[in-house]
């Protein structure tokens, strides 16, 4: 037993000085392009202006990522969320994939990292002071601590590049996060949590989510986007900072809440191009297929009675949508297998589309990258399904067309997205 | 509230249906916020809009040159659609009334934000 343990701490603490020792060479570019890109940083903090989208969105070319490649944007965005944050906020949004397949020794650059191929060895880089931060779990994390690994590779490094560590300050943070699904290491480019937004004063739904949400919508130029479920307004906010010659609407029922968005909405300058409504989502003050997209974070908890609540909810949104058009909802775990179940029993037996719907709830689980394939799932889905759904579930012509797990820290959420096929005659 | 929006919000009193369309407004408290004008967006709310509804609103708020109908080829007439801007999107109600048509019901308008919800009573569900 304790041989095969020695045996095995040996195995992985050779593994992980490989990890600097193997191509010194992909480290420094990694450093001259983090180097750049705080350059890069510094100068547009000089020129930006109050209303540009601040370079939280440039994360994609910061961090060399070791997972295979994803092929939307939301998801690459969610991914390095995650690399980004992983020393203050635990579990940020994860995305549960089995392309999350990694080789340790292998450092693949994302696809849009593009062109950092020059090895700047002579760069001034002995005056470098890091730190190295890590989180594991899985075997690794039996066989050793995260402070363990942490050391094991810091001091690796400063064998191989010189460089100082600095606990308190220092110039490089090393992130490393290992566990049985995937290996990372990155550098995190910004210092404070993606999430943050200086337009916002009072933040409800983490920033970040609610602008994944925003970008799964297709938002379209003159389109109507309504949240009837607005709370402090946080994705109307995005979605109208990223998306701004759109016609946002906001309801909630909460008059504190009401004035918690109009606060921000103000502080982001947005209070032209964002109407807010007390009004509630089981009976919105709008004509039947009046709005183009809906967006909205379903409240969470106990207080809210499942089944009958959601039903109701989801029938209005559908009766105020125009044909075509898209919902994007944020569901609890809870909600989220509830409408699931629903979904299934809405089939009738008789029907040939048993096989069908298979890969359509698969896509919730396990979600492809390509968008090929939902699309085939859930026309072929919608096709046999059509009478069936109408009569028996909550759906109607709500057809679902994909759906992300997500995490929001302590609990995980699931982004699902459903288009309105046919006119549903209410 | 923007006339935009009057011009989609509806009464759903019981038993009301498309009879609580459009709201009748009544203004104690408006104010012209200056907006940035957008031709693109201000054309793609043209098809949106319904022109009865919206001229009563305007009417009762004393508004003067409101076009009375979309004119031909109005995606490129700029002061048509400078009209319209100023119609639609800089003109706030910030306190009033919206009155369904059909039953009477006052929907209250405070802060710019009209309260649009329904006693148990009242409601169709």
């Amino acid at each position: 037993m304790h041989s095969k343990s020695a045996y095995v701490e040996g195995k992985i603490f050779k593994e992980l000085q490989k990890l600097i020792n193997d191509d010194p060479g992909s480290w420094l570019n990694a450093i001259s392009l983090w180097k750049s890109l705080l350059e890069l940083d510094a100068k547009n903090e000089k020129l930006s202006q109050e209303s540009s989208p601040p370079l939280k969105r440039k994360v994609e070319e910061n961090e060399i990522i070791v997972a295979k490649k994803l092929k939307t944007e939301q998801m690459q965005e969610l991914q390095e969320n995650r690399e980004c944050q992983l020393e203050k906020q635990t579990g940020e949004e994860t995305l549960e994939q089995e392309d999350f397949i990694t080789k340790r020794e292998d450092f693949q650059e994302e696809e849009f990292q593009n062109d950092v191929e020059k090895a700047i060895v002579g760069h001034n880089q002995k005056d470098l002071t890091f730190r190295v931060s890590c989180r594991c779990s899985g075997a690794v994390g039996k066989t050793f601590t995260a402070q363990e690994v942490g050391r094991i590779i810091g001091i690796a490094l400063m064998k191989q590049f010189g460089w100082k560590a600095d606990l308190r300050n220092p110039n490089l943070e090393i992130f490393i996060h290992l566990n049985d699904i995937y290996s990372v290491v990155g550098i995190p480019v910004f210092r404070v949590p993606l999430a943050n937004r200086a337009y916002i004063q009072t933040a409800g739904l983490r920033s970040t989510i609610a602008w994944a949400m925003a970008s799964l919508a297709e938002i379209q130029a003159g389109a109507l986007v309504l949240d009837p479920m607005c709370g402090l307004g946080t994705i109307l906010l995005e979605a109208a900072k990223e998306w701004p010659d759109v016609y946002y609407v906001g309801a909630d029922v909460s008059d504190s809440q009401l004035l918690g968005a109009h606060d921000n909405l103000k502080a982001a300058g947005l209070k032209d191009k964002i109407e807010l409504l007390k009004a509630s989502v089981i009976e919105l003050p709008l004509p039947s297929e009046s709005v183009d997209i809906i967006i909205s974070d379903i409240p969470f908890g106990k207080k809210f009675k499942l089944e009958k609540d959601i039903k109701s909810i989801l029938q209005e949104m559908e009766r105020v949508l125009r044909v075509d058009g898209a919902i994007v909802l944020l569901l609890s775990e809870d909600h989220h297998r509830c409408l699931q179940d629903c979904e299934e029993s809405g089939i009738p037996l008789n029907s040939k589309s048993s096989h069908i719907d298979e890969p359509g709830m698969k896509k919730c689980l396990n979600p492809e990258g390509e968008n090929g394939i939902s699309e085939t799932a859930s026309s072929s889905f919608q096709a046999s399904n059509q009478e069936g759904l109408d009569r028996t579930s909550p759906f109607g012509s709500l057809v679902p067309v994909e759906c992300y797990k997500v995490s929001l820290g302590k609990t995980d959420a699931f982004i699902s997205k459903y288009r309105k096929s046919h006119s549903s005659g209410l | 509230m923007k006339l935009l929006t009057h011009n989609l919000l509806t009464s759903h009193v019981r038993g009301v249906g498309p009879r609580g369309f459009p709201l009748r407004l009544q203004a104690t408290e408006v104010r012209i916020n200056p907006v940035e004008f957008n031709p693109e967006f201000v054309a793609r709310m043209i098809p949106k809009v319904e022109w009865a509804a919206l001229l009563e609103a305007a009417d009762t708020l004393h508004l003067v040159e409101v076009p009375k109908g979309p004119t031909e080829g109005y995606e490129r007439d700029e002061q048509f659609l400078r009209k319209m801007h100023h119609v639609l999107l800089e003109v706030d109600v910030l306190e009033g009334t919206l009155q369904c048509p059909e039953s009477g019901r006052l929907f209250p308008i405070s802060r710019g934000i009209p309260n649009m919800l329904l006693n148990d009573e009242e409601t169709e569900t």
